[in-house]
């Protein structure tokens, strides 16, 4: 964009470009600085996870080390980690296609028909989020224990569909938004039914949407750790909880809470870098859509 | 819509009249699960935590339990529980934090926007979003290890290269820290939604601010701040309403202490209601803050959202 400037004499025109030099070199500078402040923590634990016992925490910090896998070997005997990771897996994975299967069709009606007091259901849907989830909480709590669905898989699961609902309904409006009615009229006059045209084609045509509002879903729920706290014990325990009890046992073990930490967080990294493209639609409730 | 059926002579079989009944009442099959989940998510505990609040309900306590209390949930509460001590510290935090990460994130989203290389630019893009990937508590425990005084990286660094003597952050500066924390934990938030938000603005809009010769200030402020109103506001709404709900991260981090100098309002309620398991004086609190975050964001979106945000 340097020669876009109308010319004019040559030596305005070199301080012009000096000046935007300058400029630039400053701003890599700067994104560089954030850049190390972003991954120098990250850089930091899994290094950690791979060093071995004598070097995990010495001061000043071993930069070169021979990486070991010790403290994977030492997690992987953790029973109760493996199991509260599959159950992580289990639980969120499975919110998550139900909170989609509840939201995507509640969002096509939102979209497509003429809801009477169409804003306030939104605005409704909203306020789902704005509840604290220790408020939340504590009248599940007490149904819970009444309807035996503490500490239960099914019980977490219904927790994180409360999480997500909202997202899931709100952004998925947005992308029925941007789908041409068009579409589905023409596939009326073909002879499908409303049903049909819905499962035939606005759905594969809203695929992109689903797909990045899943992850964010699966995102919110894999990281949250109060209703695991509150609801959960043993059986349906998460990965979140296991990382929290390890902070006050395991603090002398740092090797082994830095491959714990890694653990918790690696899966989410490759999730958030496939649907970067999607992230910004997702999180801001569809209001930005293209990118 | 037609709910009759084309029969020639003989009855619809039951599946045919199941499957017309399904399209023809196609858009209440599709809302009904919705609503119900969402009466079962914002009704149903909003009532719950009330009755809750006006009842003895302490665990220690069986046969008391559902005992009408009148108000003294809320006495309990407010004048011995430390709940009010919580609502200004949750105030000082979400402020703080809001602030920094809304400063932080436009100033990314400005810098980014300008840079010249495609792979560059998606480097940044890609690597400043990476802190959203962590969960609080795992930030808690990175957070753990490297702030250390004794083990940790940070401190090390700060007495080692600069003339300063490091803090000890959790002990000495406990709600700064926290407030850093979670700016390195949202700040993507912001920034990819603002990114998005200025990639959005028209070349043309920008050309001709250029060419009326507006300095690069004054573009933002008439040019691109305006345009992306809509934008700015839904991501500090969102938020706002978020940083109201933090839990995770300060309780895994400092469980509101030293003493209650991080102890927001949502790790008083849990102290409250399963330290201390008296549920009715953390119902009460609950309903406090439940009134106040619902109302203030009402108020937001009312006064200043839906024009041009949503529809």
């Amino acid at each position: 964009m340097a020669t876009t400037d109308s010319p004019k004499e040559p030596e305005r025109r070199m301080s012009k470009t000096n000046r935007e030099r300058l400029v630039s070199v400053g701003r890599h500078a700067a994104l560089l600085a954030w850049s190390f402040v972003v991954l120098f923590p990250l850089y930091w634990v899994v290094s950690m996870s791979l060093k071995p016992p004598s070097e995990a925490i010495s001061l000043p910090p071993d930069w070169i080390f021979l990486p070991t896998v010790y403290n994977y070997m030492q997690l992987l005997q953790q029973s109760s980690f493996i199991a509260a990771f599959a159950n992580s897996v289990f639980m969120v994975s499975t919110s998550v296609i139900l909170v989609l299967l509840i939201g995507v069709p509640a969002a096509y009606v939102l979209s497509r028909y003429d809801i009477p007091k169409q804003r306030d259901v939104l605005v409704w849907i909203l306020s789902s989020r704005m509840l604290p989830p220790v408020a939340v909480v504590i009248p599940f709590f007490v149904i819970f224990r009444a309807l035996n669905l503490y500490d239960t898989r099914i019980g977490m699961i219904f927790m994180y569909i409360t999480i997500n609902i909202s997202v899931v309904v709100w952004v998925m409006k947005a992308f029925f938004d941007g789908i041409p009615e068009t579409l589905e009229e023409a596939a009326r006059v073909d002879g499908a039914t409303q049903f049909q045209a819905f499962r035939k084609v606005i759905l594969p045509a809203a695929k992109p949407g689903i797909f990045s509002v899943a992850i964010i879903s699966f995102i919110f729920a894999w990281i949250e750790l109060l209703f695991s706290l509150v609801l959960t014990n043993n059986n349906a325990t998460t990965v979140t909880m296991q990382v929290y009890q390890f902070i006050g046992v395991r603090q002398i073990e740092w090797g082994m809470l830095a491959a714990a930490t890694t653990a918790t967080i690696l899966p989410v990294v490759v999730f958030v870098i496939a649907v970067n493209k999607y992230l910004a639609a997702g999180l801001s409730f569809g209001v930005v859509v293209k990118e | 819509m037609s709910t009759q059926t084309q029969s020639t002579n003989s009855e619809p079989s039951a599946l045919v009249r199941l499957r017309d009944l399904w399209n023809a009442y196609l858009p209440y099959w599709f809302m009904t699960p919705m609503v119900l989940v969402m009466l079962l998510i914002t009704v149903f505990p909003g009532i719950y935590d009330l009755y809750l609040s006006l009842v003895k309900y302490k665990l220690t306590d069986p046969t008391a339990i559902g005992q009408f209390n009148g108000l003294e949930n809320f006495q309990t509460a407010f004048t011995s529980g430390g709940a009010v001590n919580s609502f200004t510290i949750t105030i000082l935090f979400v402020v703080g934090a809001l602030a920094f990460e809304t400063g932080l994130g436009f100033l990314l989203a400005a810098l980014v926007t300008g840079v010249k290389s495609d792979r560059m630019k998606t480097f940044y893009r890609i690597a400043f979003i990476l802190p959203m990937a962590v969960a609080p508590v795992s930030l808690a425990t990175i957070s753990r290890i490297m702030l250390n005084s004794e083990v940790g990286v940070i401190p090390y660094m700060i007495t080692q290269y600069t003339p300063f003597v490091a803090p000890n952050f959790l002990s000495d500066l406990p709600l700064l820290t926290v407030i850093l924390v979670d700016t390195w934990n949202w700040t993507p938030f912001m920034f990819i939604i603002f990114y998005a938000g200025m990639s959005s603005v028209p070349d043309t809009l920008l050309e001709a601010a250029r060419v009326d010769g507006a300095p690069l200030w004054r573009r933002y402020v008439h040019v691109i701040i305006p345009y992306m109103k809509p934008v700015l506001f839904v991501a500090i709404l969102i938020r706002l309403i978020d940083l109201f709900r933090t839990f995770g991260l300060v309780f895994s981090l400092t469980s509101g202490g030293p003493g209650t100098e991080t102890e927001l309002v949502s790790i008083n309620i849990f102290q409250t209601g399963f330290t201390f398991v008296d549920l009715g004086a953390a119902s009460a609190i609950a309903v406090v803050y439940l009134i106040g975050i619902v109302a203030l964001c009402n108020i937001l979106i009312i006064k200043i959202g839906f024009e041009g945000v949503w529809e």
